[in-house]
């Protein structure tokens, strides 16, 4: 077997096994849900409803006419009761409708077609995918009808199934289970981006996956599976495309410009289902997990159920001196309160106890321990950059390319200095960005 | 459940390496026990009095300049007591207790905390310390006979009574077996009692992954080949003088040291020929000390000239052919 990866990055403890046997099932339903009214990165949307009204799992409910938009559906049946700012799970709020559940309908989607995408144009696909409200499920959320809507000619399609976060394990079990959905969903991509050949990258600690997915396709040219090491953050787009293709990714450049298009394996499935059943994204698979976590598991949430929802059916009682990160534990958000809602990109909620969370407490001087420089996956110098963004030395900051970060997170897991390098990067890039759109 | 009071908050990533700088000093004082012990076996008290001395200097430097300069007390990161165990075993166990305490002082006070603290030095401190002395030495002729009144009577031990082996190295004299000199052999500063020692710690740093193998081995390396060319005996040369604790604790040393690989082989393999310069050129005994303090002074330079490239900086050929990703196992 050829294992694939790409120079520099960290070997973290995977701490996958809580759910990686965990088959996915269904989470139960809320008795109310926030749907934020956007959750893609593009034009925002219109509410498509008014408070009052009666809403059907599926229903769609805000849209925008805009491409570069995706709209979003109820996710239960019920009664529209608020249209207004609610939490967000990146902190501050947002414009959600919120739907009380009605017990006596029906809870369940209920799909009105069944079509087979072979017999249908690129265009219909890509319609379909846009109604249905699919955007990048593995963090992303950039539209996928955009994404795959390409003028560009692409000769491959990439699809990351490496899940290199920590804990989260929704990918593997989604490969694992759903390979078949999986496998027609890339064909029906291939074909709107006109690809030639599909790689499916897995991480090698997920043997099953691979296992399952080479026997379907080792009969065909087209699709080709390729294990990658174990090594955050594989999963990184511009990572995946530089262990798979061997392509560099300079900056500025999309994925397209270099022949290929990343999807996530989630998203893949997500938008197969929304082509074949006209099945819009009102739930998707989230890992619910943590090391004192009574119930972890893979789980089908409801987009809009509230984290606190969650947290409890997943039988956690206290949450004192526990983080609550939404997302995976490198890159995911803590919640300072349980009230804002699972949205489309949510790969994980975690509850993890203090002992292994880093918190932003006390931090000392570099000592140039040369670690975060041996790891950082974008071979920049953290080290200089957290120094000069401690300083407010923005310029500094900007020569030693701080702007190619991708804020994985390495730097400050590894740092013994505690310093939270990470945290000082975010806050120093707005301020860069706007200095360079003066200079133009 | 509703209340989320003690929920925590901070920003990502939420996970921790188990690797902080208090540990990794604390390995690095664990690694150089193997040495200490053989420096004790063969000095006894002389070799226990010295390393107290200087370890209470540190403790006590690291305090009162933290104090002065307004700062945090940092004595739990343990790089003082280290740096305080560096400048004894840099010295032979019968000199002066004042002598080592006054490089302690030198390497904490003046090489670490004036320059803005642990982090910030340019110069290996416990070097700065121990090679400040060698060169304040025309002073002490008279502090000693003053000082005289206060050293301390260790009663005798026979062994302190041999030669530097490399001194005796280049003086040509008859050596003692190799394996002798590498594993076992009293003379010369306390940590060259024995390379071996000192080399079971290094491999213990370099499997516990605090320090690269890169730097000694450039260093070791060099000085090998050179000296092979220049007709010595380079196994002899590898074991003696505190080739071994140099290339091992000092040139690896986090702050002085250059940050990416491309940077520690130029910055190894400048030490060696340093070495070996001074080793045959000059007949100098402290050699290794001075040739990584003068690349300390170019590791700025070093940094500048070895500054790799961002993974996203646009390169010459941006698409390869298709199917060349990197293998990294068959
Ligand atoms: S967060 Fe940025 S600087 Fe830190 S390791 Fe990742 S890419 Fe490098
Ligand atoms: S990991 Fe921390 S201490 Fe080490 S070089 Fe980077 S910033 Fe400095």
């Amino acid at each position: 077997m050829e294992v694939r990866t790409f120079l520099g990055g960290a070997h973290i403890p995977h701490y996958k096994s809580f759910t990686e046997d965990k088959p996915i099932t269904r989470l139960s339903v809320p008795k109310v849900v926030i749907v934020p009214l956007s959750q893609h990165l593009g034009a925002p949307n219109e509410p498509l409803v008014k408070v009052g009204d009666k809403v059907e799992v599926g229903q769609k409910i805000g849209d925008s006419q805009e491409h570069i938009a995706a709209p979003v559906h109820a996710s239960v049946s019920g009664t529209v009761v608020a249209i207004e700012p609610r939490p967000w799970y990146e902190g501050g709020e947002t414009m959600s409708i919120v739907i009380e559940a009605d017990e006596s309908m029906n809870q369940d989607f209920v799909p009105k077609v069944e079509q087979n995408p072979a017999d249908l144009s690129k265009e219909e696909i890509i319609a379909a995918i846009r109604e249905a409200g699919i955007v990048g499920m593995g963090g992303a959320a950039f539209p996928t009808h955009a994404n795959i809507s390409q003028k560009k000619a692409v000769d491959s399609l990439l699809l990351n199934g490496a899940e290199c976060e920590p804990f989260l394990t929704c990918d593997h079990r989604q490969m694992v289970e759903r390979p078949d959905d999986l496998i027609a969903g890339a064909e029906m991509m291939m074909r709107c981006i006109g690809a030639k050949t599909c790689y499916i990258g897995i991480e090698v600690n997920k043997p099953d996956a691979i296992e399952i997915l080479s026997e379907k396709v080792k009969d065909r040219e087209d699709i080709k599976i390729v294990p990658l090491a174990v090594k955050y953050p594989q999963g990184n787009k511009a990572h995946l495309i530089n262990a798979i293709t061997g392509r560099n990714v300079p900056r500025g450049a999309r994925s397209a410009d270099l022949g290929c298009i990343v999807r996530n394996v989630g998203t893949t499935i997500a938008g197969y289902e929304a082509v074949v059943y006209g099945r819009p994204c009102y739930e998707r698979v989230v890992t619910v997990t943590g090391p004192t976590v009574p119930k972890p598991g893979n789980y089908i949430v409801r987009i809009g159920t509230p984290v606190s929802h969650v947290v409890r059916e997943a039988g956690v009682e206290n949450l004192e001196e526990m983080k609550v990160v939404v997302g995976g534990p490198m890159t995911g958000m803590a919640q300072a309160n349980l009230e804002a809602p699972v949205v489309k990109s949510n790969t994980g909620v975690l509850i993890l106890p203090r002992e292994m969370v880093r918190e932003d407490v006390e931090y000392f001087d570099c000592v140039r321990c040369a670690k975060c420089v041996e790891q950082c996956p974008v071979f920049l110098y953290p080290n200089e950059i957290s120094i000069a963004c401690e300083n407010d030395m923005i310029s500094k900051a900007e020569s030693w390319d701080v702007m190619d970060c991708i804020e994985c997170g390495i730097c400050a897991y590894i740092c013994p200095s505690g310093r939270p390098i990470v945290k000082f990067i975010k806050r120093v890039k707005p301020e860069i960005k706007k200095l360079q759109r003066s200079r133009r | 459940m509703d209340n989320t009071q003690g929920l925590i908050v901070s920003s990502a990533p939420h996970l921790k390496s188990d690797m902080t700088t208090s540990k990794a000093m604390k390995d690095v004082i664990l690694a150089l026990v193997p040495v200490t012990l053989v420096a004790v076996y063969f000095f006894q008290t002389y070799a226990l009095f010295l390393v107290t001395a200087c370890l209470v200097t540190a403790a006590v430097t690291e305090v009162l300049f933290r104090k002065l300069m307004n700062k945090k007390a940092t004595l739990h990161d343990y790089s003082a007591l280290l740096t305080g165990l560096l400048v004894a075993l840099c010295f032979s166990a019968t000199t002066e207790w004042w002598k080592g305490a006054l490089a302690t002082f030198i390497a904490i006070g003046v090489a670490k905390e004036l320059m803005g603290g642990l982090g910030w030095n340019r110069f290996n401190p416990a070097l700065f310390g121990r090679i400040s002395l060698i060169l304040l030495a025309p002073w002490f002729v008279p502090l000693n006979s003053g000082l005289s009144a206060w050293s301390v009577n260790l009663g005798t031990v026979d062994t302190i009574t041999q030669g530097t082996p490399l001194a005796m190295l280049q003086q040509g004299m008859a050596m003692p077996g190799f394996f002798q000199l590498f594993a076992w052999y009293p003379g010369g500063a306390m940590a060259e009692a024995s390379a071996l020692a000192v080399l079971l710690g290094g491999l213990y740093l370099i499997y516990k992954q605090h320090i690269r193998w890169i730097i000694p081995l450039s260093i070791l390396g060099t000085v090998f080949v050179l000296t092979l060319v220049a007709g010595q005996n380079p196994f002899y040369q590898l074991v003696s003088g505190g080739l071994m604790l140099g290339a091992f604790f000092m040139a690896t040393d986090w702050v002085t040291c250059p940050i990416n690989d491309r940077g520690k082989i130029i910055f190894g393999v400048a030490i060696g020929v340093l070495i070996v310069f001074f080793r045959l050129g000059l007949a100098a005994t402290e050699g290794v000390g001075f040739a990584i303090l003068i690349m300390n002074a170019f590791v700025p330079a070093i940094e500048r000239v070895t500054r790799r490239a961002s993974f996203s900086a646009p390169r010459a050929v941006s698409i390869p052919l298709p199917d060349k990703g990197t293998p990294v196992s068959k």
